[in-house]
């Protein structure tokens, strides 16, 4: 079974994470998930593979009535992404699924109907939980053609997906980055072969570097907080991405 | 524990088997109807020959003709038999999608049995059963219309012989029309044995 982690808590607002799972078998990539509760709602954020669900979800509900989930968000279409979605939806039908316009009619193949599906434009758009509002913030081609991180401005929280991601080796599994240069080898390798545009790059380090960040939360590896958000900006602007040998 | 927690999961193999078994029984259903498909142009040769022959062939004639009704009905009992291969194969997907999501509804309601994951995997397993209750009743369709196929087909194959004695009689047509009926026996036989293999599919007889 996973862990949650309380990485926020302003009364009932929270994010809470859902990390590292000991008994997962290796050969599935390991994933974050998030959950943002505000009134008595919640946002599940790439909630994850159907293979992990059982994981995900004992975890989620020791912490949140699973039937009290508005919505998930979807950062992109990935199979570790959101291939659970059919089990989600079991639990509450009525569930609204946020993601790209991009893959609207691709990610149904995972579950859920036309009801389910809320698309977000290109440009990013408000999404409101039980009064929170949260942003959308475009973060296309990173890896994801159609691709979207999540700010919560008054937790000051940025769910970033697969930007930050880092593929940690056994032992090396603590929730925060501790040592950034040593934690950053581990990212590396996964940003200059996943992400696919230079320029997409620059324009979501400028983006990004105008929002008041506290913690930066990838779906894969450590979070990065306080100065370490800024030091992760940094330096992949610096990164040449898109790269790939042979 | 509830019974949604108890539940046997041991029936995915199951499945996954039933699943090959309709795949072969689909392929078999395709073959026969390609066959039976022929027996029609064949039926239509026969008339065509009977009448060339006329009074030397009147006996030939008239089977000919139930040779032809036989074909047609059989054209629309394979039409019948591809209906429902198709929904058994539809269902039996079902049930192995089934099998997967409450397999891991399972996993969650052990894991937290405190949790909404009980009742959830309780109204799941009442949707499988409703699957798992239209496949059965599919399979025992699929089992009737394999029984009358079967049983058409071996009044065809009396046709066909019969043809086969009126040829006999058909003076200067008597061996074209031995050939034609010869081939028409032939053919039904085909269907016959492929029928007959099907009828005992393990799908139907449960092992
Ligand atoms: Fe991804
Ligand atoms: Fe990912």
């Amino acid at each position: 079974m996973k862990t949650t982690k309380t990485i926020f808590q302003d009364g009932n607002h929270k994010w809470v994470a859902i990390v590292r799972d000991p008994e997962k078998p290796n050969y599935l990539i390991d994933t974050n998930e998030y959950l943002i509760t505000h009134g008595g709602q919640g946002l599940l954020l790439d909630p994850g593979g159907a293979e992990i669900f059982p994981a995900v979800f004992s975890a989620l509900s020791s912490e949140f009535d699973p039937s009290a989930l508005a919505g998930i968000f979807a950062s992109h279409q990935d199979p570790d992404i959101c291939s659970s979605l059919a089990l989600w939806l079991e639990f509450n039908p009525k569930m609204r699924c946020h993601v790209s316009w991009l893959w609207g009619s691709f990610i149904p193949h995972f579950g859920g109907s036309a009801e389910t599906f809320v698309m977000i434009p290109d440009e990013g758009c408000d999404i409101s939980l039980d009064g929170l509002i949260l942003r959308a913030v475009p973060a296309h081609y990173l890896h994801s053609s159609g691709n979207f991180n999540l700010y919560d401005k008054v937790a000051k929280m940025m769910f970033s997906g697969d930007v930050g991601a880092a593929l940690l080796p056994p032992g090396e599994d603590s929730l925060y980055v501790e040592d950034f240069d040593k934690h950053i080898r581990h990212a590396e390798g996964f940003h200059r072969r996943w992400m696919g545009s230079n320029e997409a790059k620059r324009r979501w380090c400028e983006r990004v570097s105008q929002l008041d960040i506290d913690m930066l939360c990838p779906q894969h590896g450590a979070i990065y907080q306080g100065a370490n958000v800024q030091r992760f900006i940094n330096w992949f602007d610096e990164l040449q991405v898109g790269i790939v040998s042979g | 524990m509830t019974t949604a927690l108890t539940t046997r999961l041991s029936s995915a193999p199951q499945a996954g088997v039933d699943l090959l078994r309709i795949v072969r029984i689909n392929e078999e259903i395709k073959s026969v109807v390609g066959v039976a498909f022929k027996i029609n142009i064949m039926a239509l040769n026969a008339i065509f020959l009977a009448k060339r022959a006329g009074t030397a062939a009147r006996g030939f004639g008239v089977l000919s003709n139930e040779l032809r009704v036989f074909s047609q009905d059989l054209r629309d009992c394979m039409g019948a038999l591809t209906g429902l291969i198709h929904g058994c194969v539809n269902e039996v997907s079902l049930v192995l999608q089934d099998l997967r999501h409450t397999g891991l509804l399972h996993q969650a309601a052990v894991l937290s049995p405190q949790s909404k994951a009980v009742g959830v995997l309780a109204a799941r397993e009442i949707q499988n059963e409703q699957h798992t209750r239209r496949l059965a009743s599919l399979r025992k369709q699929l089992k009737r219309a394999l029984e009358d196929a079967f049983q058409m087909v071996e009044l065809g194959g009396v046709l066909a012989k019969s043809a086969k004695i009126e040829a006999a009689y058909g003076q200067s047509f008597a061996v074209p029309l031995a050939q034609v009926s010869g081939e028409f026996d032939n053919i039904v036989e085909e269907i016959r044995a492929s029928l007959e293999s099907l009828r005992r599919s393990a799908f139907f007889t449960g092992n």
